[in-house]
């Protein structure tokens, strides 16, 4: 049971990595991008490449990837998104569903149906583990959480702390009077497409590294990031951290009461948190909440 | 310094603004009045950006800026204080004003100079903006505004929903930045204050300039009948 649980809270990471990408997305541009799992699949696609060419580590090729996968968040953001967006809320979610299609059979044309993995190429640590109280703890689901929390902790200090999160969000809260302020959208979201992609490039090699991969396995992974950020609440990265982790387990616990509950334990979870985030209260959700603190919300006063 | 020829702002079929032409010279100080919907705040709006020019001319220190994108008139000096103040009502004081500072242009406002010309501003710092009096989010719009060295700066209705002594206060830092020489138009329910303030006056109605003097040369009796277009050689003269 307890094996399990921290079982699940290493796997959760991974889905948390997966995910950040995508409410970060969402959060900053107001796009939900269908085609994040699929673009995962790409970069690991990329990495193993490189890897495989090169004979580089796969966490060298990852940096490499990185300013590729950059790129092309930029280029999706000023070829498809920017024109997709203009068209209303519904048409981006169409046109990153048919672009995920087309990576999808792409890759599959180019790579063939063949399962591929990162795992060979690191060696010992795709099994090696820590032995703690008597759990075995893996290196790698371990190295992940620990990616997990700096990508999310970077994303949140970058949002929080600095010019360009500020602008960020001030784009995000109104496009047009940061434009008066001197704020340029279209870079600032080529900016945030690009940042995005780059979490993207990391989870894909996670994928790569914990596991295989093949042409069609971006659905899953979109699925895994889209029940985590909405578990989490959109609004915050630390929410989709503890999103994928509540996913992880709630999978977990399904897996332990039938063999093939895992997919259902998550899906029940999403469904619960869905329709609890409809129906509750948003204040539900805070810490704050559960705190006891009470919300003071401070009323606007015109004098 | 701004110029603008025959502009037309539509809202669909609807043209809010229909053929203006203004010309505004360095240091001077316009008061644009007119009723509810007479299409001030639209050809604001229009000027700094936030709403496509449909037709005619709209430059800027004798650079056409007509179609430009909004943060490149902000890169040129031209500010807009919006209608309503618009702050990120989720950031702080000083996140708002530093946002004024995306463009960095060459001048002598920074946060000190705003915490200054703005004392009230000064103990509410890191509150968030949401949180903030009607008095205090105008002057952190006014002041994130100022943030970006304008050498034209356009205010929109600031002192709608506030106090008439907050208005007094509002109005005492304006006027320092007119006698500084700052170019200023702004947007003015309240007549004699606008006259007091301006030296010139313009007014619209249903889209058109109906009336363009200097206020010296005007009288509070002269605006109104333009302002609720009673008088018809007003609109002549203007044509």
């Amino acid at each position: 049971m307890i094996n399990s649980l921290v079982q699940a809270i290493l796997l959760g990471g991974y889905y948390a990595l997966i995910a950040c990408g995508l409410a970060f997305m969402f959060q900053v541009m107001r796009i939900i991008n269908l085609a994040h799992g699929s673009l995962a699949i790409l970069s690991a696609y990329i990495v193993w490449r490189i890897t495989d060419a090169l004979a580089f580590s796969p966490f060298v090729s990852m940096l490499i990837v990185l300013p590729i996968m950059a790129l092309i968040g930029w280029l999706l953001q000023r070829v498809i998104l920017e024109r997709a967006s203009k068209g209303g809320e519904l048409l981006p979610v169409l046109t990153t569903f048919g672009l995920s299609i087309v990576i999808d059979n792409l890759l599959f044309q180019h790579f063939g149906a063949n399962t591929r993995s990162l795992a060979s190429y690191v060696g010992d640590l795709s099994w090696e583990s820590y032995e703690v109280f008597g759990l075995w703890i893996g290196k790698l689901p371990v190295i992940i959480l620990c990616t997990a929390i700096v990508v999310i902790g970077g994303l949140d200090l970058l949002l929080r702390f600095t010019p360009l999160g500020r602008q960020i969000r001030a784009t995000a809260f109104d496009p047009e009077t940061a434009g008066l302020v001197g704020i340029d959208a279209r870079k600032i979201a080529g900016i945030s497409a690009a940042i995005a992609m780059m979490t993207v490039g990391i989870s894909g090699t996670a994928l790569g590294l914990r596991g295989t991969f093949d042409a069609y396995a971006g659905a899953p992974q979109l699925l895994f990031a889209f029940e985590a950020t909405i578990i989490g609440g959109a609004g915050s990265l630390w929410g989709v951290f503890f999103g994928g982790i509540i996913l992880a387990i709630a999978q977990s616990v399904g897996a332990l009461i039938h063999p093939q509950g895992f997919l259902l334990g998550g899906h029940f979870i999403f469904l619960t948190f869905l329709f609890a985030r409809i129906y509750l209260n948003r204040d539900f959700f805070t810490l704050r909440h559960w705190l006891g603190k009470k919300t003071t919300k401070v009323e606007q006063h015109e004098n | 310094m701004l110029s603008a020829k025959n502009l037309d702002v539509r809202y669909g079929q609807f043209r809010a603004v229909r053929g203006v032409s203004l010309e505004v010279k360095q240091g001077e100080t316009i008061a644009l009045i007119g009723a509810n919907g007479a299409g001030k705040s639209t050809l604001l709006r229009a000027i700094a950006g936030a709403l496509p020019i449909y037709s005619g001319e709209l430059s800027f220190k004798h650079k056409v800026i007509t179609h430009a994108a909004s943060c490149d008139r902000v890169k040129q000096g031209l500010s807009l204080v919006p209608e309503g103040r618009r702050l990120f009502t989720e950031m702080t004081i000083e996140e708002n004003l530093l946002l004024g500072k995306t463009i960095n242009r060459a001048g002598d406002w920074d946060l000190d100079r705003v915490f200054d010309t703005f004392p009230n501003l000064v103990k509410r710092r890191h509150a968030k903006a949401g949180s903030l009096s009607g008095g205090e989010q105008q002057a952190t719009a006014i002041g994130r505004a100022l943030m970006s060295n304008p050498e034209l700066l356009i205010l929109d209705e600031v002192s709608l929903g506030l106090s008439p002594l907050v208005v007094d206060q509002v109005y005492a830092s304006i006027e320092k930045l007119r006698d500084a020489g700052t170019t200023i138009i702004l947007v003015e329910q309240a007549l004699d204050r606008a006259i007091a303030f301006a030296k010139r006056a313009v007014c619209m109605l249903e889209g058109r300039i109906v009336l363009d003097k200097l206020t010296a040369d005007t009288n509070r009796h002269e605006i109104t009948e333009a302002y609720f277009g009673l008088q018809q050689s007003a609109t002549q003269e203007a044509s």
